[in-house]
């Protein structure tokens, strides 16, 4: 234990030292917008008292974030990134390699690093959430038998109706084939592959003339409450939200489920580097990471965080239980597929040219 | 209506009514979606739909109801949140994103009116070498696609720090509104006789004097006008915003995320301003109109 | 001043102060080019600094392979005597490899910073976009090619591999020993590229640099440029089949009235794009309103079973009900109808222009000589109404051709146009040089026809409102 507030102190100190240092410039946190800012701000900003935060929202991609690392005019300090972005990001430089002493460790003393459920790709993320590509339905929408695997999703006999997909091609290819029987440890292997991929693709085509696409992340929801759709994949954060703040009636179908993880970085050249990383300390801390799913149901990637959650339940902001609409809990878990960033940000663009193609036809 | 004369046929009848028909479906098709935005943005309801609830007038019980209506997006556009829930974030965003598009709409418009009256004049020179070739160019920004544009500024702001800034953005959308300025005021010049400068001079007036005496009463509808067409793109501009903004937030821009994100009427009630706004500014645009016609002695025929 | 001779020896005509005429007006003509020269500095350096210059430094982008090219020299070096290209590569094109890995992993920048990783990892990201999986075999490799051996106890210690290095790179990751990886370099050896301009229409360089078509299920850009093309030529037929009546009709009627009914015409001109677009989104999306109306409006003629001859009884349905919404928002349908409502005033006004200046009396002319009126108006009116529609015609297609945000919005599966991928590739997949390949065709797909309306109806009779 006295270890545990040794490493804190120090982690502390650090960052109070680097916050001295620091102009009192406000720190630019790019992210997604809607809900996932609110909670954001809700989490890491509204408690934060060491300086100005101001949030932003861009479309994801790394399209600017190289510009201004390129031009060397950079005006952006923290960015919210996907995984793939994160290393490839990395890679280039565009983000800073972070000294990961500076970080607070779990309540029991374990460094951040290690609290993480995946290895850490680089040095230069900093855990934020997981998030997952689900199936989900009105409660009413089926009588009888109940959609509960990601099979059901590619019935269209056994649950008719039409299929949300989104219009990119990450997680849907690896539900594709875990619902063509792949086991969910070989996906990757067999994706790597001309016949996996056409074996996914194949799969996709069974419910081809069902499919409506949706490109915005409130879009499924409308789709689902309209029944212009009878099932959609939507962000799980998404769906969450509909249920626990407005009371609508959905069901969410976690078998297949696809985890993203979601990373923040520092951009090299960051204007006000130093308040910066003082800010992502905050943010990452597992009270933080817990503090978030009081506003919303994405997982917190430290699981130091679940325990403080559960604990504390009823957590979310309206009183209900919130361990149960997490996405990264073991039961959760059971039928779901980690995505393989890896994977992606070596396949991404030819896996998504055949995607678009695949949905012009 | 209108009187037939008597030689008319039945056929010709029905062709002339079905053609008005039609003439009127398209001026609908014109104006009807942007009239249904206007009662939509006082729903209640967090819908971009009409929602059962605000049916004004009910025939069970012959009565009329406004409760699916009131102000409720308005507030949230003005930044005043009364409830503050878990998913809204009280934002005065959209404010900020008004000012913005304003200070950049002002400022644009004026230096695209300084450049575009100063090469509409150059231009009105027919012996002036590569007239055509420059003409086309001073237009083209109108006519290259704003993407393009947008993906050209997106690196090159960069290199002079000009990215995220206002001035970058003011940068931008002078280039858009100097073509507008150009046009108008090179459309007003055309009916210009040159001899009257020359009488000006003849009669021992300074150049700059007779410019302003007598060129610039004469070319300022044309100024206005191109203008106010300066300033609707300006305001209206999302692409290159999208591009070289990066920090900075306007109006069109808070549209577009709230239609690809959020989804809320806010975006209606925004709308309705929006489409108040630029009735008034083709009123004046009309008066204007009529003003230089006036002026210039040109009656409607 | 009578009495002044204004003819000189030479038979000149000479202005009052004896210059001759001829001269002065020389003098003056040279003053006001002058004048005119100055009027026009400011704006066109603006618009040559600002606008072309960076269209012009974006266009540079899609044949620039230079990046690639500083990473892996002495690699497309040996690229160049690699003679059989079925075959494995030899010892040295591996040596080559490494070689450039440890040299350029070293690189420093004037201020003694490592830039060295970061050019490999761009390395990597290019390299990716011509044969997946370059990236992590690339990032894998240098891993491996640059770890030294820290127990040495010399000053500047060996690395950990040792040559030949062809065995133990394709043991560290078989990739090294497939073919395609080795010829997919064939694309990038050279600093200045047409690459990105053939993937753009879906073409690639095979190993020996030829030009051939990408495999079947990678083509999408030939369906892009061609719905590009169908987009914009359905808008521009649609906006004329709608604009050319009522611009008939604005240009017919009465001043006073068809000044009212422009204004129709005009709201929408001056009305935010964006609120047009949230505005169709009401009216068609699958609870919208013309939905609703038609659910609302439609009778149920008949509903249920029938005994028809030949068929026996049948269910049918004549009813429009719930699940007969149809959609049409965020497909092609939305982009065109959305497209078609934007654009149609830039067909109406040239068009009403034009007609406004046909002299009522040929029609009558026409009708007198014996012509009916149908006759009339298509042999005497129609064609002196032609250079209207041209203009319209050009003016809508070359705008709908570039056309972003609307698809953005509005275009679903089915209604994205090029413009929309040049975005993508720029912000998204960051594949530069790709977008800047796409954008230089559309460009030049644009100046020509901008260059066609000039010369036929010329830019300076572009009239606005």
């Amino acid at each position: 234990m006295k270890n545990v507030i040794t490493k804190t102190l120090v982690a502390s100190a650090i960052s109070a030292a680097m916050l001295a240092g620091a102009a009192q410039a406000s720190v630019t946190v790019v992210s997604w917008g809607g809900g996932y800012t609110a909670s954001q701000q809700k989490a890491y900003v509204d408690t934060y008292s060491s300086g100005e935060i101001n949030m932003i929202s861009y479309n994801g991609g790394l399209g600017e974030v190289r510009a201004q690392v390129e031009s060397g005019n950079v005006v952006w300090d923290i960015v919210d990134v996907l995984p793939s972005q994160a290393r490839t990001g990395c890679d280039e430089g565009l983000f800073e390699e972070l000294d990961r002493s500076i970080f607070l460790p779990a309540p029991d003393g374990t460094p951040m690093d290690e609290d993480l459920m995946v290895d850490v790709p680089n040095d230069c993320v900093v855990p934020q959430i997981w998030w997952s590509y689900v199936p989900f339905h009105k409660a009413d929408t089926f009588s009888g038998e109940q959609p509960s695997t990601i099979q059901d999703f590619f019935d269209v006999e056994k649950f008719p109706g039409k299929r949300g997909v989104h219009t990119w091609a990450n997680a849907i290819v690896e539900m594709a084939l875990y619902a063509d029987g792949v086991a969910i440890p070989d996906i990757y292997d067999v994706l790597s592959t001309q016949d996996g991929q056409d074996r996914a693709f194949a799969k996709l085509d069974t419910i081809k003339d069902h499919v409506v696409f949706w490109s915005a992340g409130a879009k499924p929801l409308d789709l689902v409450n309209s029944g212009e759709v009878s099932m959609s994949l939507a962000y799980n954060g998404r769906i969450g939200g509909a249920v626990l703040n407005d009371g609508a009636d959905y069901v969410t179908v976690w078998d297949g489920q696809v985890l993203e993880e979601e990373w923040l970085v520092l951009m090299t050249g960051a204007p006000n580097r130093a308040a910066a990383l003082h800010f992502l300390v905050h943010a990452s801390s597992s009270q933080a990471q817990a503090d978030q799913a009081k506003w919303i149901n994405y997982g917190p990637m430290r699981p130091s965080a679940l325990p403080i959650m559960e604990a504390g339940e009823p957590w979310f902001n309206t009183g209900v239980n919130i361990m149960e609409h997490m996405p990264n809990t073991d039961e959760h878990m059971k039928g779901g597929i980690l995505a393989n960033p890896d994977w992606w940000a070596d396949n991404g663009q030819a896996v998504n040219d055949r995607y678009a193609a695949w949905m012009a036809q | 209506m209108m009187k037939f004369p008597s030689y008319t046929t039945p056929r010709e009848k029905l062709w002339f009514y079905t053609y008005r028909t039609f003439c009127g479906l398209v001026l609908f098709f014109l104006v009807a979606p942007l009239i249904v935005v206007i009662p939509l943005s006082f729903t209640n309801s967090v819908f971009l739909q009409f929602v059962p609830e605000m049916k004004i007038f009910s025939f069970e019980t012959w009565s009329f109801n406004f409760d699916g209506y009131g102000i409720r997006w308005y507030k949230e556009l003005l930044g005043i949140c009364s409830e503050n829930s878990g998913t809204t974030v009280c934002t005065d965003r959209w404010m900020v994103g008004i000012k913005n598009s304003a200070l950049i709409a002002v400022f644009a418009t004026f230096f695209a009116s300084v450049l575009g009256t100063l090469a509409a004049l150059g231009l009105s020179n027919r012996h002036m070498p590569f007239n055509r070739l420059i003409m086309a160019l001073m237009i083209s920004p109108m006519i290259v696609p704003l993407i393009i544009t947008a993906a050209g500024m997106f690196f090159f702001f960069a290199k002079l720090n000009l990215v995220a800034t206002i001035p970058g953005l003011i940068v931008a959308h002078t280039i858009l509104g100097i073509p507008f300025v150009v046009i108008t005021v090179t459309a007003s010049l055309a009916g210009f006789d040159n001899n009257l400068l020359r009488a000006a001079a003849t009669l021992g007036g300074s150049p700059l004097r007779n410019f302003f005496k007598i060129q610039a009463p004469l070319i300022a509808p044309g100024v206005i006008s191109g203008s106010l067409f300066a300033f609707i793109t300006s305001f209206d501009e999302v692409v290159i915003v999208l591009f070289v903004g990066g920090t900075k937030y306007t109006l069109p821009r808070q549209m577009w995320s709230g239609i690809r994100n959020e989804i809320s009427p806010t975006i209606l009630a925004a709308a309705t301003i929006l489409v108040i706004f630029s009735i008034l500014l083709l009123t004046t645009l009309e008066m204007l109109r009529r003003r230089s016609e006036k002026i210039r002695g040109v009656t409607p025929h | 001043m009578s009495d002044t001779s204004l003819i000189d020896s030479k038979g000149q005509l000479l202005t009052n102060d004896g210059v001759p005429l001829k001269e002065s007006l020389r003098k003056s003509l040279r003053r006001t080019k002058i004048r005119s020269f100055l009027l026009l500095l400011t704006p066109l350096l603006f618009l040559l600094i600002m606008f072309v210059g960076p269209i012009g430094s974006l266009l540079s982008r899609s044949i620039d392979d230079i990046n690639i090219n500083t990473v892996l020299p002495q690699t497309f070096a040996q690229y160049e005597l690699w003679e059989d290209k079925s075959i494995l590569p030899s010892e040295e094109m591996f040596a080559a490899v490494i070689n450039d890995i440890r040299i350029t992993h070293k690189l420093e920048n004037s201020e003694g910073k490592n830039i060295g990783k970061n050019l490999l990892g761009k390395a990597g990201t290019r390299m990716t976009y011509e044969y997946s999986g370059w990236r992590s075999l690339l990032l894998k490799t240098v891993k491996s090619a640059t770890s030294v051996n820290t127990r040495s106890k010399e000053e500047i210690k060996p690395y950990k591999w040792e040559a030949p290095y062809k065995e133990q790179m394709i043991k560290r990751d078989k990739r090294w020993g497939k073919l395609e990886f080795w010829q997919s370099l064939g694309a990038m050896k050279d600093p200045y590229t047409m690459g990105y301009y053939l993937n753009a229409v879906d073409l690639r360089y095979d190993a020996n640099k030829n030009v051939i078509q990408k495999a079947d299920h990678l083509k999408i850009y030939k369906t892009i440029w061609m719905r590009t093309l169908k987009v914009s030529l359905m808008v521009t037929i649609f906006c004329l089949i709608l604009a050319y009546p009522v611009s008939y009709l604005l240009a017919t009627l009465p001043m006073r009235i068809s000044n009212l009914l422009m204004i129709c015409v005009l709201m929408p001109f001056w009305t935010s794009l964006l609120v047009r677009i949230v505005a169709w989104m009401i009216m068609l999306q699958q609870n919208g309103v013309v939905n609703d109306t038609m659910l609302t409006v439609l009778p149920c003629i008949y509903e249920g079973p029938i005994n028809l001859p030949f068929f026996g009884e049948t269910n049918i349905d004549l009813c429009f009900s719930e699940e007969d919404r149809i959609p049409m928002m965020y497909n092609f349908t939305g982009t065109i109808i959305v497209m078609t409502q934007v654009l149609l005033p830039f067909m109406i006004l040239p068009i009403y222009s034009v007609m406004r200046g046909i002299p009522p009396s040929y029609m009558k002319a026409a009708k007198n000589l014996g012509a009916t009126p149908t006759r009339a108006f298509i042999r005497v009116y129609m064609p002196q109404s032609v250079p209207g529609v041209g203009a319209g015609c050009i003016l809508v297609f070359i705008v709908a051709i570039g056309y972003y945000i609307t698809p953005e919005l509005v275009g679903g599966k089915d209604g994205l146009m090029i413009g929309n991928f040049v975005a993508r590739e720029m912000q998204q997949t960051l594949n530069w040089g790709l977008a800047a390949a796409m954008g230089a065709i559309l460009l030049a797909a644009v100046l020509i026809l901008y260059w066609a309306y000039d010369r036929l109806i010329g830019i300076d009779n572009l009239k606005m409102g």
